[in-house]
């Protein structure tokens, strides 16, 4: 005979209403563990899907995901001369906000070498990948467009070639792959107004250092900024060839930082992820101690309600522990109900979310162990009323 | 010799100027199947010495054998006072207090599963126990659909579940009108009569005791005169 459960079915009102508002928190508290799980599959999903053996980035930064690292182009070279590297392929990363059907969107440029180089999307879901030199991008579905539609990007306007939904920019926003030269003209040539007005700065610049207008006129073109920069080099590595050797030689010869994808990985995750991490770590710990509380006291309340009938127990010879039980296992019922009912609800819900929610079977379990030893914390008071309620409380005190 | 020998028991609450001497040397022996009457006013000492026989308080001093085993000696006890009260006594109280969400069937079988009774068994013997006190129509009722009459014959079949030697029985007519009291107390004479188990009631109605074998007048907490034998 299970008392417990005679008791829950007797006060099954309450018993519901108490299930489905720990279920409730219970929710939240699965949300939160999603919602750390997706940034951080996000905020790394592109680095393991990119995978190259060694990142190669600006010296003493950590970029291109967490910081700004510029390189000249030219240095894809130098590192694909290093004994031991297969491919060295130029690679640039920058989120940028622009207008995409009338409507300003977050999204990240991709820069690649189309022609064999690495660092392109590796699955397309439609279309096909870049196959000119310009012009042409292949674009993530969350960014609403269809292939062959005409997206206008800076000075040009783009072919969407291909989609592709493998892998989201750090931040959870859309990627839109284009060509190395064309990232690089997107990104950094500045706007024909601008480029006339610093002509302009430069041109009275030099004349008043007393150069002559003709020289002038010749010296402007070669003063232009430089649109060959790259933030990374991502480098393949020839079989059977040492990583920690090339890594080393990369940063002693050619003075840059070099990270693989794991250490680039960690990063993120020690950098941008970490402080977040804490925060929801601590939000979820005030959650599941608020779940423990009111279970708690719900199973107080109970115990309380039913003292004289815990004292006849008590009286007709039933052992502590049969009573015990019944305060732990109401306890218990109540906690595991409602984390059923938040794990049921956070399922049927979690694709209604604006960004990633990512719902690991090893954290929920983790969550479910830390919710039965709260549930059995919150047996504790129960239990305490049980051992010290007199049996004589139940012919009417002593 | 007695099933119950109570000698010289002494129950003393608080100490100093603040000390009650709610028992004070009662001695009382009751045989088995016989049924016993404990009367007096109210703080007499009644309950308290329902509770000290049973050991659920502890006597101050004095000693308690039941079954010829004695049980407590002068502030020590050498036995499983509960395994004692699950196996060798029956309640019944004031009120039923039956347990609320167990229907009257599982009240009754509650003590059976606390000795390990086989549940084939157990069932068989709440059955009998209910079909006994005329209840059994009703063994699937909650006790909150009963009313104070059945209630208390459950409580009643509830504290002969595992055929106990004796049965305490605080005031069990006080929650009921006296045509309800009167069965009850019928019911407890023919347990006593047809069981041989002795019944120790606690009770102010002189109306509800009528043909039990011995009666103890308490008065501030000590027995006045001898017993009377009926």
């Amino acid at each position: 005979m299970d008392l417990a459960v005679r008791d829950l079915k007797l006060h099954k009102g309450r018993f519901l209403a108490t299930v489905l508002g720990v279920g409730l928190l219970f929710t939240i508290v699965l949300t939160m563990n999603g919602v750390y799980r997706g940034n951080v599959f996000e905020g790394t999903a592109l680095i393991t899907h990119t995978g190259p053996d060694l990142w190669v980035v600006e010296r003493d930064r950590g970029g291109p995901f967490n910081e700004q690292s510029s390189l000249p182009e030219i240095l894809a070279d130098s590192v694909a001369a290093v004994p031991g590297v297969a491919q060295a392929s130029p690679f640039i990363y920058y989120p940028v906000e622009r207008s995409i059907k009338g409507v300003s969107r977050r999204f990240s440029i991709i820069g690649y070498e189309v022609f064999g180089g690495l660092g392109g999307p590796r699955e397309l879901t439609r279309g096909r990948p870049i196959t000119q030199a310009h012009y042409e991008m292949v674009a993530h579905e969350k960014l609403g467009v269809r292939v062959g539609e005409k997206v206008p990007l800076g000075l040009h306007t783009f072919t969407v070639v291909g989609l592709t939904r493998e892998a989201v920019a750090t931040d959870g926003e859309p990627l839109v792959y284009l060509s190395l030269a064309d990232a690089q003209e997107f990104l950094f040539q500045r706007d024909n107004e601008e480029v006339r007005n610093q002509r302009e700065r430069q041109r009275r610049s030099l004349a008043a250092q007393g150069v002559s207008p003709a020289q002038v006129e010749r010296l402007l073109p070669h003063l232009a900024p430089d649109t060959h920069i790259i933030n990374a080099v991502l480098v393949r590595l020839e079989p059977g060839a040492d990583r920690v050797q090339v890594a080393t030689h990369i940063r002693d010869w050619l003075y840059l930082s070099v990270f693989t994808t794991q250490e680039e990985v960690e990063l993120v995750i020690r950098g941008r992820l970490a402080r977040m991490s804490a925060q929801l770590l601590f939000f979820r710990t005030l959650l599941l101690l608020v779940s423990v509380v009111i279970i708690s006291l719900v199973i107080y309340t109970f115990t309380m309600e039913k003292i004289r009938s815990i004292a006849v127990m008590k009286l007709i010879g039933a052992p502590n522990w049969t009573v015990v039980r019944m305060i732990l296992e109401e306890s218990l019922l109540m906690t595991v109900s409602s984390f059923l009912i938040g794990l049921g609800l956070i399922y049927s819900i979690v694709d209604l979310f604006p960004r990633k929610i990512l719902l690991l079977p090893g954290d929920t379990m983790f969550t479910f162990l830390v919710a039965l030893v709260g549930g059995v914390l919150a047996s504790v008071l129960g239990v305490w009323q049980v051992l010290r309620t007199p049996p004589g409380l139940a012919l009417g005190g002593q | 010799m007695a099933l119950l020998e109570v000698q010289g028991i002494t129950k003393v609450f608080g100490h100093g100027h603040l000390e009650v001497r709610a028992l004070d040397g009662v001695s009382l022996t009751v045989e088995a199947g016989e049924l016993v009457a404990l009367m007096g006013p109210s703080g007499s000492g009644k309950t308290t010495l329902l509770l000290c026989i049973s050991l659920i308080l502890e006597p101050t001093s004095g000693t308690v054998v039941f079954d010829g085993q004695t049980i407590y000696r002068d502030g020590a006890t050498w036995l499983d006072v509960r395994r004692l009260r699950r196996e060798k006594i029956g309640f019944v109280f004031q009120t039923a207090n039956l347990i609320p969400f167990l229907t009257a069937r599982e009240n009754v079988l509650f003590p059976l599963t606390l000795v390990g009774t086989a549940p084939k068994v157990a069932a068989a013997r709440v059955m009998e126990l209910l079909e006994y006190m005329e209840i059994s129509a009703r063994a699937d009722y909650l006790p909150a659909l009963l009313s104070g009459g059945e209630q208390q014959r459950v409580a009643i079949a509830r504290a002969l579940a595992n055929r106990p030697k004796l049965i305490l029985a605080d005031e069990p007519t006080a929650s009921l009108d006296t045509a309800r009291g009167k069965k009850v107390m019928a019911l407890l004479k023919r347990i006593a009569r047809e069981h041989r188990t002795a019944v120790v009631t606690v009770t102010h109605d002189p109306r509800m005791i009528e043909g039990f074998d011995v009666i103890y007048h308490l008065k501030d907490g000590r027995l006045e005169n001898s017993p009377e034998r009926t």
